[in-house]
């Protein structure tokens, strides 16, 4: 209170004149840091908690050295040119700083990504190359497909010829089998199928049922034939003029037919497609009359069913 | 033996008039030196593309107008603040390079990152 008291006592006048250079003095060295130092601080604080500490040390200590040179001229003459000239150059540093953190870093991003690239690329490569070989194995396939086609053709047409060439030797085959029978038998053709009429007295003796030697050569002859020609079924029918009894001209006919039957049997024709009827003189072909129209009527008939 | 003394005094009194001419006048020599590194900082950012990114453009800015204002103060002999604006100019246009550079760098990490995607999408779409 008495100081105050005291103070009131001088003029304003003199004491403001007496305080002005030690507020000016106070100013200067104690505290209110121009803006440049201000700016320079805080980015220098925010840039050095920053990746720039870890990227971009070196950058980072010059802008360190930098700001301590503007804070040493901000102790020593205050908020001086100097001192701004300084905080401005440590702000700009330390901005490089941070920059040069980015650089590293996008540099560190772009090695990284650089192996994902020829990753990536090797992928792409063995991808193509991948399509093509399954194209070029397609191309393949299709190629031996389209050769099995055109050789499954060849061998068709090979085939086919091969058969008709086989049906034409069996035709000739068979032709000439005709041909030779019709030397040793007649040789009809019907509607009941082929007739191959074999006279009685060359086959047998009369009344007996016993194969003649010549009979027995030419039914291997008629047998050859009928084998090669190739057939359904064979009836070996057994026929008599109309002398004697009928009873036994049936007889007779049958044993005819049936020694027949067994020759060509033992001859190679199958069993099973071969059945011996003796019919007696139930159907003649000539007059009974006369001595030539019975010879006519003593016959064995083998009926041929063809194939077809 | 009078003449020497008096051309000692001369030759003295010359040097004496070099040094003021070298010191005297602005009191400091011609930031020559300065001047041209930071000349040679300017083309570099202007080289690194920095008129092209509009954050390094603003310190290529400000480092150009220092260098003009720091070439009429050396023309007004007051070297001792061209040097302080040289000093300043040499910071913006080096904050410029460093700052192109930074873009520069992430783009072309961008670009093999977009690469690398085009890849893989090509790679998938297959």
């Amino acid at each position: 209170m008495t100081t105050r008291f005291r103070l009131q006592s001088m003029t304003a006048h003199s004491i403001a004149w007496l305080l002005l250079p030690a507020a000016v003095q106070l100013a200067c060295s104690a505290a209110i840091p121009p803006k440049e130092l201000v700016d320079a601080r805080s980015v220098y604080t925010r840039v050095a908690a920053g990746p720039a500490k870890d990227l971009a040390p070196a950058d980072l200590d010059t802008a360190k050295q930098s700001l301590a040179r503007a804070e040493g001229a901000f102790q020593e003459d205050g908020d001086s040119q100097r001192t701004r000239d300084f905080a401005y150059v440590a702000e700009r540093r330390t901005l490089q700083a941070e920059a040069q953190a980015g650089i590293v870093q996008a540099e560190r991003d772009r090695e990284a990504t650089d192996k994902d690239l020829k990753r990536a690329q090797l992928a792409t490569i063995d991808k193509t190359r991948a399509e093509l070989d399954s194209e070029r194995r397609a191309k393949e396939a299709s190629r031996a497909q389209a050769e099995a086609a055109t050789k499954e053709v060849t061998r068709t047409r090979a085939d086919l010829e091969a058969e008709k060439k086989a049906r034409e030797e069996a035709e000739k085959r068979a032709a000439a089998a005709m041909a030779s029978l019709a030397e040793v038998a007649k040789v009809k053709e019907e509607s009941r199928g082929v007739v191959i009429t074999l006279s009685g007295a060359v086959l047998f003796a009369t009344a007996k049922s016993d194969l003649l030697p010549i009979a027995v050569q030419k039914l291997s002859e008629v047998a050859r034939a009928l084998k090669d020609q190739g057939f359904k079924e064979i009836v070996v029918e057994g026929h008599t003029d109309s002398q004697g009894s009928a009873t036994k001209n049936e007889a007779l006919s049958l044993a005819r037919a049936e020694a027949v039957r067994f020759q060509l049997v033992s001859q190679g024709i199958p069993s099973e497609k071969i059945r011996a009827v003796g019919l007696g003189s139930s159907r003649p072909v000539a007059e009974n009359s006369t001595a030539e129209g019975r010879a006519n009527n003593r016959r064995v008939e083998i009926v041929v069913t063809p194939n077809r | 033996m009078r003449s020497t003394s008096m051309s000692k005094r001369v030759i003295s009194a010359s040097w004496g008039a070099v040094w003021l001419l070298l010191v005297g006048c602005g009191g400091a020599a011609v930031p020559q030196e300065q001047l041209s590194a930071a000349q040679a900082a300017e083309k570099g950012a202007e080289v690194a593309g920095a008129a092209e990114d509009p954050k390094a453009a603003l310190y290529l800015k400000l480092a150009r107008e220092g260098l003009d204002r720091a070439k009429a103060l050396i023309a007004d002999d007051r070297n001792e603040e061209a040097r302080a604006v040289i000093d300043r100019a040499q910071a913006d246009a080096d904050l410029a390079i460093a700052i192109a550079k930074e873009t520069q760098a992430k783009r072309q990490a961008a670009d093999t990152r977009e690469q690398v995607e085009q890849l893989k999408q090509r790679i998938e779409k297959q």
